[in-house]
């Protein structure tokens, strides 16, 4: 019997002096919080990588305006600045319907080409709760040229100026400074110039960016074309710049042997190369204005 | 040693539990805003996941708030760049309070009480030693407890680069109402 009340006693002494021995720390008394699911993000700067589009989407009820130019190659020398005599430009904005579903419209100075895209990120990285360890994006995108007929003699459909990009963006941001992205693509031509190119052209897209401060990044890319769909002379694009954040405002500085700023032209129809200073330098400006504001609920 | 000492012991301590455990009070809800009041913008959000203890006997207090939790703000991008380039949240997941009410009084009696509450206000992972005025209001068992104060950017190493400087405000204001009950 003398067992019992020894028993009870240590016991409460021992749950007593546990208490009391926390309560100098309430803070700790406090726990652990509710486990909540905590999504990945700014993976990237902005929603492009140069060309490409990164995971990232447009906020919703944020318009995204985009002004990017090309310059000519550096290889052009003095005479025409090392390229900056010569601009291909594109006008776009962004906008997002959701945090997931990005709409976009653009103009580019090359071929004259009006372009469209469509986002949808369906799937997003997150730890916690819920963890997945991935983004995946899907970008479909139409381009069509508005060139006059190089034969305006011969029936030319309208369905010859058009171009179609189906793109599967699958990217990890493996810590605060590294996040990496592939993109498996298929761009389709209506029209091709030679029976010995393929209408449908498939290449795979991989891109990087390392954070160096808070507000400042280095990103690169590059699109590998599989073998034997484009002629002699077509190149794969090969891209390095920086992001500099200036709160609504990102400014990415780079260097790329691509002239076009969509899809069907920087994957398909990319002839400089980096060997002989094929090399263009360019921006992308984004500034981002707030449409529909967040509310405090 | 005779067993009726160890009946005692075992008894007293197991009232000692008692007691402290109804001493306790722990938040059921709560509302966190703070303000910046920059030349050109006004910035504004809110959380509702304060979480916080008070010892009605010690008169300590504990509280802690994710701040990932802040809603609001001017712009979504606004919201990734409070968590990424200021509040470096990944890094220091937490604003704390924590310390003592200097006031020796019983706030657990029924009434209104205006208290200074003494402790070290962590944010951004660094600590400062804070005496932060509230109100406290005891009525039907819970206690509420709101309080309005600052907190300098500069204190909690949180620079602002300067072309943002007009935007951001270096004093933010914290407004905080929360309603305790007995744990």
């Amino acid at each position: 019997m003398a067992k019992t009340p020894l028993l009870l006693t240590a016991l409460s002494l021992l749950l007593c002096f546990s208490l009391m021995a926390q309560e100098d720390d309430l803070l700790s008394l406090l726990g652990e919080e509710e486990e909540t699911t905590e999504y990945a993000n700014a993976s990237f700067k902005t929603n492009r990588v140069i060309n490409l589009h990164s995971l990232e989407s447009t906020s919703a009820g944020v318009l995204d305006v985009k002004i990017s130019h090309r310059f000519g190659t550096l290889n052009r020398g003095a005479y025409e600045l090392f390229g900056l005599d010569n601009a291909s430009i594109r006008i776009g904005t962004d906008y997002g319907i959701t945090d997931q579903m990005t709409i976009g419209l653009g103009r580019s100075s090359y071929q004259k080409t009006f372009d469209g895209f469509v986002k949808y990120k369906f799937l997003r990285q997150s730890k916690g709760k819920k963890v997945m360890p991935v983004t995946a994006a899907f970008l479909a995108t139409t381009a069509v040229q508005s060139m006059k007929w190089q034969n305006p003699d011969r029936e030319n459909y309208f369905s010859s100026r058009m171009y179609y990009t189906f793109q599967l963006i699958l990217g990890r941001k493996f810590n605060e400074n590294f996040s990496l992205q592939v993109s498996p693509t298929i761009v389709h031509r209506n029209l091709v110039k030679t029976a010995n190119e393929a209408h449908d052209v498939y290449a795979l897209a991989a891109a990087g960016r390392i954070k160096l401060t808070k507000r400042v990044a280095i990103n690169a890319e590059y699109i590998y074309v599989l073998p034997d769909q484009l002629l002699p002379g077509f190149r794969n694009s090969l891209s390095i710049g920086f992001d500099i954040e200036t709160g609504g405002h990102v400014f990415q500085l780079h260097f790329t042997n691509s002239t076009s700023m969509i899809e069907p032209g920087f994957i398909t129809e990319t002839v400089e190369t980096w060997g002989n200073g094929g090399i263009h330098f360019g921006f992308n400006v984004s500034r981002v204005f707030t449409v529909v504001r967040p509310g405090i609920q | 040693m005779s067993m009726k000492y160890l009946w005692l012991i075992g008894l007293i301590s197991f009232g000692f539990y008692g007691a402290l455990q109804a001493q306790l009070y722990e938040v059921k809800e709560a509302t966190v805003n703070f303000r910046s009041d920059a030349p050109l913008e006004l910035i504004e959000a809110k959380s509702d996941a304060l979480r916080g203890l008070i010892d009605g006997e010690k008169r300590t207090f504990a509280f802690s708030l994710p701040v990932t939790a802040f809603e609001g703000f001017n712009s979504p991008l606004q919201r990734v760049h409070f968590n990424e380039n200021y509040m470096e949240s990944k890094q220091y997941p937490n604003a704390t309070f924590a310390g003592k009410i200097i006031e020796r009084i019983d706030f657990t009696k029924t009434g209104r009480y205006v208290i200074r509450a003494k402790g070290q206000l962590k944010v951004h992972g660094i600590e400062r030693e804070r005496i932060i005025r509230s109100e406290l209001e005891m009525k039907n068992g819970s206690l509420h407890v709101s309080s309005i104060f600052t907190i300098l950017l500069a204190e909690h190493d949180i620079s602002i680069p300067k072309i943002v400087h007009q935007k951001i405000a270096e004093e933010i204001e914290v407004r905080i109402q929360a309603t305790f009950v007995p744990k």
